[in-house]
């Protein structure tokens, strides 16, 4: 009996498993993939922008694993001037931008953006769950092959570029939609890295000055909403005013 | 070399005799870390042992539904050692009696005979404590049902030695996405099964965030000391399954030998001993979630597990 017992448990074992480069690969971006869940319940807007570097700082290190797996020099260039702008320059220049925010209106948790979801956490995260199992089996069903990283990360990508409208739609602070929006660039991030990594770097330069200027215009129009409204809450521009 | 009967015998023993131990180790490490000095080890056997002596008591009104209860429980946790690979690689021959499922419908009929007891007596807190357990598990069981199919599809099978088998065949096998992300949610249902921080403060004596604790509260002497073995049983037996199947199935014996059986139980023992020292660090690091909270931890756990089915299914992660 433990003879037969053994031969089955030998035959499972033989079934294929992934390399460790595409195993690690997908690990850092299901790690992304996290990242973007924990943006629905970060309570702090400091908490909410660290969240984002770290994500961001997932993808470069994604890169790196790229550029030494594969060959491509560029990356490692690509991944150094993502994390130089991801990691440090967009969360400092928000956190710049915000740093009066709420501050002289005297609450105590003057950066608190809890309990802005529409639905309840657990909701809300069930929900990004169908929604990104929607993404993961729309890119299954496209086939796309990559020789560079696997499938999987692809579809990660999309599910992070899904989750961050979920994200977008169901939090109710400008805080949080500016950071879903961030997010959402880094879920493209991801998306060329699997698709188009030798992309020219000149143009992947370019994406990621284009951020600047996006963080810079979210930062003066959170800046302004909070001037407005006093507050962070996007429930404020629901009422009309004479 | 041992007969397989007495290895598979073996197994019933050590998950036994070895409980109470890892959990005096957990309360010794909780202790240390909170600066005190903390019971002894052995703690958890010379009260077992006082339990036993002392005289036991039923609510008036209890049926024997109240007395059978403990003993059912007992028997539950005795059986499923025989089904998980506790001290070899290799499937004994009462191992194929069930697969991970069927050794978590035998974990959930003890868990669901306490619950009755507990409604048996007619005290409010361990009924609130059974109506609680009882609705939580129900939330858990999902997360329980994706790390099977995760198991499915990695191994063809859903036996844990298929597992373990997988998980110690190559590196690649170790950090796929799936494996880690089912190993992770299985960690937070242990939380959650075992009555760990942030879902319940295990040695508190506030009754309102009580969950599995507050169960057997009208239990005394004998059928107290089972219900309490049991349930050091249940975490070791959990921590086994995890270890033993999903993060560590290392150090198991080969071979009938008596030595190498004998290095497996030591081993497996000192394996639980590091996770619960991981554990009582969780519990010293985090603060108990509100009870309103904890469909968000399970909902993370649901997250995980999902997520691990999702990168196999149509990735191949």
């Amino acid at each position: 009996m433990p003879v037969m017992a053994t031969s089955v448990v030998a035959a499972a074992a033989a079934a294929a498993a992934p390399s460790v480069f595409s195993g690690s690969a997908n690990v850092i971006a299901v790690g992304v993939l996290l990242a973007e869940f924990g943006m629905f319940r970060q309570a702090l807007l400091r908490d909410q922008v660290r969240l984002y570097a770290v994500q961001s700082a997932l993808i470069s290190v994604l890169a790196v694993v790229v550029a030494a797996a594969r060959q491509l020099p560029d990356l490692y260039a690509l991944a150094g001037l993502s994390a130089g702008l991801k990691v440090v320059i967009v969360p400092l220049v928000l956190r710049r931008l915000l740093r009066g925010v709420g501050r002289d209106s005297g609450g105590p948790g003057w950066t608190d953006i809890a309990g802005s979801g529409a639905l309840s956490l657990a909701s809300t995260v069930l929900l990004a769950i169908a929604v990104a199992a929607f993404g993961f089996f729309a890119i299954a069903a496209l086939g796309i092959r990559s020789p560079v990283l696997p499938t999987a990360a692809l579809e990660m990508s999309v599910a992070v570029a899904l989750v961050a409208f979920v994200l977008m739609i169901m939090r109710r602070d400008v805080a949080s939609q500016a950071i879903g929006f961030l997010s959402l660039e880094n879920g493209i991030s991801l998306a060329a890295l699997v698709v188009a990594a030798g992309l020219p770097l000149i143009l992947e330069v370019a994406f990621l000055f284009d951020l600047l200027v996006v963080v810079v215009v979210f930062g003066l129009l959170i800046r302004v909403h909070h001037g407005k409204a006093e507050s962070l809450s996007t429930a404020d521009l629901t009422s009309l005013r004479g | 070399m041992l007969p397989v009967a007495v290895i598979q015998l073996l197994q019933v023993v050590t998950i036994a005799a070895g409980a109470p131990g890892v959990s005096g180790v957990i309360a010794r490490a909780e202790a240390r870390l909170q600066g005190r000095r903390g019971p002894r080890v052995l703690q958890p056997y010379f009260d077992l042992a006082k339990l036993f002596r002392k005289e036991a008591l039923a609510p008036e009104g209890a049926s024997w539904v109240f007395l059978a209860a403990p003993v059912a429980a007992m028997t539950c946790y005795l059986t499923v050692p025989l089904l998980i690979p506790v001290l070899t690689s290799y499937g004994l021959p009462l191992g194929y009696m069930g697969d991970i499922l069927g050794g978590g419908f035998i974990l959930s009929l003890a868990s669901f005979v306490v619950a009755v007891a507990a409604l048996e007596t007619g005290s409010p807190y361990a009924q609130l404590g059974a109506s609680r357990a009882k609705t939580f598990g129900a939330i858990t069981e999902p997360v329980i049902l994706f790390v099977v199919f995760t198991v499915a599809l990695v191994t063809g099978t859903d036996l844990p030695y298929a597992l373990a088998a997988t998980v110690r065949s190559s590196a690649g096998q170790i950090v796929r996405p799936a494996h880690l992300l089912a190993a992770a949610a299985l960690f937070m249902v242990i939380l959650h099964e075992t009555g760990r921080i942030p879902v319940e403060a295990h040695s508190g004596t506030s009754e309102f965030g009580m969950i599995e604790e507050a169960r057997p509260f009208e239990h005394s002497g004998p059928y107290f000391a089972l219900l309490k073995w049991g349930s050091a049983m249940k975490q070791l037996i959990l921590y086994t399954i995890l270890l033993n199947v999903f993060v560590a199935p290392w150090g198991l014996s080969a071979t009938t030998r008596g030595a190498d059986v004998a290095l497996a139980i030591v081993a497996l023992l000192g394996k639980a001993a590091v996770l619960g020292v991981a554990v009582a660090v969780i519990d010293n690091s985090f603060a108990k979630l509100r009870l309103f909270k904890i469909t968000e931890f399970v909902a993370a756990a649901f997250l995980l597990s999902v997520l691990g089915v999702l990168t196999l299914y149509l990735g191949g992660g």
